[in-house]
């Protein structure tokens, strides 16, 4: 597997869970490698090691993992 | 400013920034518009208070009217969701009402409880034992005697 690039993301606390982030983290676990750490506001997300051998943007891929997470942890909690 | 408002829209890159007015749009809101959309673009949500900023990137190349296209169906999703929200509150206690009788009802009526049976049996709109003094087996008219071609002079 080849392993290539890195990117940072910050995700703000009030909107996205830690739990979510976390969970989305493992589902891409096999694509790359990922350090959530709080700074402020937000969640930064440092993602390395992103394999280029699979379709798609991992990066923008987990963002949307963990939106989704944060939605459906949050109707749960609600209901 | 009220409205979500465009910030920018770059074609080159598919992207597209909307911020919203905080006390607007519940949270909840929020979360249920954009995952609407998360199986045709990379969305982010962030806030500077008082707006929530929402990042979309089309899976595909957008142009100007097709990023344009997006944020109106993302302004219309929020309303949709946003009167929903309001429909589910208001009627909170009536889905909870129901929802308990639908349980209620799927797991039958009590072996254990004869009293609870007796008054079931008595609610009945039908007696099963005795369906022609409810009268749904007369048939003074004829109609529930099928129709054959022997029949047909009578």
């Amino acid at each position: 597997m080849r392993h290539t690039d890195s990117a940072t993301v910050k995700l703000h606390h009030a909107l996205y869970a830690q739990e979510a982030i976390a969970a989305a983290a493992d589902t891409f676990a096999d694509f790359a490698s990922f350090a959530v750490r709080r700074d402020g506001d937000h969640y930064v997300v440092e993602v390395t090691d992103i394999t280029s051998a699979v379709e798609g943007d991992v990066v923008a891929e987990f963002c949307n993992f963990a939106l989704a997470n944060t939605a459906t942890l949050r109707k749960g909690s609600d209901a | 400013m009220t409205a979500p408002q465009i910030e920018t829209l770059t074609p080159e890159t598919a992207t597209l920034s909307l911020s919203l007015d905080m006390d607007l749009y519940p949270r909840d809101v929020l979360y249920a518009a954009a995952y609407v959309f998360i199986d045709r673009a990379y969305v982010l949500l962030d806030q500077i208070v008082p707006r929530f900023i929402v990042h979309f990137r089309g899976k595909d190349t957008l142009n100007e009217a097709a990023l344009r296209a997006l944020a109106g169906e993302f302004e219309n999703e929020l309303l949709a969701q946003a009167l929903r929200h309001r429909v589910v509150n208001a009627n909170q206690r009536i889905i909870e009402a129901i929802t308990s009788l639908a349980i209620a009802g799927a797991a039958g009526p009590s072996e254990l409880d004869p009293i609870s049976e007796g008054a079931e049996r008595d609610s009945a709109l039908i007696d099963m034992r005795d369906p022609g003094d409810d009268g749904f087996l007369n048939d003074p008219l004829g109609v529930a005697v099928p129709w054959e071609p022997t029949k047909k002079e009578t």
